[in-house]
């Protein structure tokens, strides 16, 4: 349809075109990746390397944790969720839902000294431990400490989408819920199971994912040969022993593991959307929500928030007064000016990354809609995609030419635009998906297409979104500390890497410094992004947000 | 439940009562009564709060100011379960994925803790509704009109002396409204109150008393 006066931009091929050619431009990264570790790398015997005790019990430890970290993951989320949807009027329910988004761009390696800060060998809360029971010898690293820093990111995550799929229960249902009076097992089995149901593989297989090619948690946390995993492990291979090769099957053996477990259960897409639209309409009364509930919801709540909140409060209380000291001029410059060379460079990298992801995930999307299959599927390819393995193949591919390092933090902000897709792409789906059937075919009509219809239809309700999307895409590129940890040099680290420095030289207030710093930073960014998300005021376009009524009014 | 006996005592008296769903939204008043074992039609255009005045009778929501009474008593701080009233949407009544006796043994019985008598009456019921042997299906297994009448069924089981109907026959096939009408009117008869919320002509001529107008 080409209307007299020509919209800009309203051929069809400039929707579908862009995104399929960035689509097919990640899928040629990724096979080319892949790829590249198969035919650089000189496979090492494989039944001898298969047979190799060692490397057996590193592949059996990456699926052994990661399995009951879902496990434990889901054990805390689903009452956490449950609660959640329940005590709509938990006093900390805010704060709470903030801590639980706050767990998706927290980076690493912050939340691990701050997990150090609590429960590590001078910890707080191990202190009062062994004050009260000396006997028990708890030791933070080793499994302990890689399944509670894995639960500390997971849990949050996990219980998000629940409560998601929890609060889009639609009204009708609930009502009658409430009128029939049903209690908590009827009401689980005729409304929160059916809706968790479809949820759970997905989150399930998120959760694996992410934990089995956990990294840094697993350097950091892990403390020896007997508590490693492949992702650590091919890292020490291409770091440190140069063999490409081992590292290359390691990498497959990862990928098969990881592609195999989404082929199996995410051939349904996990639709839930990141941050949870808070449309809280007003909910009718229910049953199961008597005074011992009550008492019950909140000690389970109060308990979760403060399992949050206290590595966050452990990197602030020991934070500040480092920061203080590195703005001190008995200092001197040197640890400041490294602070701000790191950060420098941390934002070369993010912010790149972050823009890079935001544009790709809205060309993608608009290619989607001209049911361009690679442009839906390519955008997932990281998530099972390991960004080490990703990493490992381009630098494999590329090692000769990687002269300068200016080349390669280029390469890292690539990676990180790759790794941050999916979830850019997930939080922009939503919005640009509301545009209701009707108001498509009145455009249509009207000849509202191309960038008319992206300027008037679109923008006014994406904008709030897509600031999000930026800051998400360079909060995460921010925190990164696997492809930076491969592609960087020490001696000119990121934020995370100084922070990773500092931990492993124990300057545990430096550490803190640099972790209080580096949140600092993403609130800041947070803050920015959302200032320029607001619609500029007396433009008479009201943000998507607003749109929305509470609850159709249909009488 | 309120006796019946004195029926012509009881009625539901809905005292200015003030609704809106947010500082900025326009405010509501709903002020009328009516007696038991009578049908009143609540007219308006759409938007002016029919929905939201069900809504608000079966505790849904939380009015801001005024009352609701039933026989002469406040049933305002009652939540939905323990309010005299039974509603019936246009559509969504039943839960998607359990079965039609199910779907109905839970409104006898919100743990389905069912007496033999019971199941019986459920089996009766879906026999006087022209459903016999349909009790294991899924809704989604059944037409729009089958579904409306697993609702209906589940309401009027439920022996609640107020229906709240928003919608009730919208949408059906004429045979379906006319059984459906039946069976309201039967309900009726035996004593309970009707709150009617429809734009059908018909449905308001044949089931309603008198009407309110918002």
């Amino acid at each position: 349809m080409h209307p007299t006066p020509g919209a800009p931009l309203s051929h069809p091929g400039w929707q579908k075109w862009p995104g399929t050619l960035l689509a097919l431009a990640i899928l040629l990264i990724a096979l080319g990746g892949a790829g590249a570790l198969l035919w650089q790398a000189p496979i090492p015997d494989l039944p001898r390397l298969w047979h190799n005790p060692y490397l057996r019990g590193v592949l059996s430890f990456s699926l052994w944790q990661a399995g009951l970290s879902v496990l434990l993951s889901l054990l805390l989320a689903l009452p956490v969720a449950r609660a959640l949807d329940r005590q709509r009027h938990f006093p900390g329910r805010a704060l709470l839902l903030r801590l639980m988004e706050l767990s998706l761009v927290l980076p690493t390696i912050v939340a691990v000294s701050g997990i150090v800060g609590v429960y590590g060998r001078h910890g707080w809360l191990t202190g009062l431990l062994q004050g009260w029971h000396p006997a028990l010898n708890w030791n933070l690293y080793g499994i302990h400490g890689i399944l509670l820093a894995h639960v500390f990111f997971n849990a949050p995550l996990a219980a998000r989408i629940l409560l998601q799929a929890l609060d889009g229960i639609p009204t009708p249902p609930k009502r009658i819920a409430s009128q029939l009076g049903l209690g908590a097992l009827w009401r689980w089995r005729a409304l929160e199971w059916p809706a968790l149901k479809p949820v759970i593989p997905g989150v399930a297989a998120l959760i694996f994912t992410l934990c089995f090619t956990s990294f840094a948690i697993v350097m950091t946390l892990g403390g020896g040969p007997s508590t490693t995993t492949l992702e650590v492990e091919i890292y020490q291979s291409l770091r440190f022993e140069f063999d490409f090769g081992r590292a290359a099957l390691l990498a497959l053996i990862q990928l098969l593991v990881c592609g195999s477990l989404w082929w199996l259960v995410a051939r349904r897409p996990l639709s839930a959307t990141l941050v949870p639209d808070r449309r809280l309409g007003q909910l009718p009364p229910r049953r199961d929500n008597g005074p011992g509930v009550k008492i019950r919801d909140t000690a389970l709540l109060s308990a979760f928030t403060l399992f949050l909140l206290l590595p966050l409060l452990a990197i602030l209380v020991r934070g500040v007064p480092g920061l203080v000291d590195l703005f001190a001029p008995a200092t001197g410059d040197a640890a400041l000016s490294r602070m701000v060379q790191a950060t420098l460079r941390s934002l070369a990298i993010a912010l790149p990354a972050g823009l890079m992801a935001v544009v790709s995930a809205l060309l993608m999307l608009a290619s989607q809609r001209t049911a361009s299959r690679v442009a839906t599927l390519a955008p997932y390819l990281p998530l099972i995609l390991p960004p080490l393995v990703l990493g490992t193949g381009l630098f494999l591919l590329l090692r000769p030419r990687l002269g300068s390092s200016a080349e390669g933090l280029m390469l890292v902000a690539l990676i990180n635009a790759m790794m941050a897709l999916p979830f850019v792409l997930q939080l922009l789906k939503g919005p640009l998906n509301a545009l209701d059937q009707a108001s498509a075919r009145q455009a249509d009509q009207l000849g509202i297409l191309g960038w008319y219809r992206w300027r008037w239809l679109y923008w006014p309700r994406l904008r709030r979104p897509l600031a999000l999307g930026m800051a998400y895409g360079t909060g995460l590129s921010l925190g990164d500390f696997g492809v930076i940890a491969l592609f960087g040099t020490p001696d000119q680290p990121t934020l995370p890497m100084l922070l990773y420095q500092q931990l492993g030289s124990y300057q545990m207030s430096a550490a803190a410094a640099s972790g209080l710093w580096l949140i600092l930073l993403l609130l800041a960014l947070f803050g920015l992004f959302n200032l320029l998300g607001r619609p500029a005021a007396g433009t008479g376009v009201r943000s998507g947000a607003n749109v929305e009524k509470l609850e159709p009014v249909h009488a | 439940m309120p006796t019946l006996k004195n029926w012509n005592l009881s009625m539901l008296d809905v005292q200015k009562l003030t609704f809106s769903y947010g500082p900025e939204q326009p405010a509501w008043c709903f002020n009328f009564s009516v007696d038991a074992g009578h049908c009143i039609a609540i007219n308006g255009p759409s938007g002016s709060g029919k929905s939201t005045l069900l809504g608000l009778l079966a505790g849904f929501h939380q009015p801001q100011s005024g009352d609701i009474l039933w026989n002469g008593s406040s049933i305002l701080q009652l939540p939905p379960w323990e309010r005299p009233m039974s509603s019936l949407f246009q559509e969504h009544n039943l839960f998607e994925h359990l079965n039609v006796e199910t779907n109905i043994g839970l409104g006898l019985h919100p743990g389905l803790k069912l007496s033999a008598e019971q199941k019986n009456a459920i089996t009766d019921g879906l026999a006087r509704v022209g459903l016999a042997g349909l009790g294991k299906r899924l809704p989604g297994e059944l037409s729009g009109g089958q579904r409306q009448r697993v609702a209906l069924l589940r309401t009027l089981m439920r022996k609640q002396p107020i229906l709240l109907l928003d919608e009730p026959l919208t949408g059906l096939d004429e045979n379906t409204r006319h059984s459906l009408r039946t069976l309201l009117l039967e309900a009726k008869q035996t004593g309970t109150t009707l709150v009617l919320a429809s734009h059908d002509e018909e449905d308001r001529r044949v089931l309603a008393d008198s009407a309110w107008n918002l």
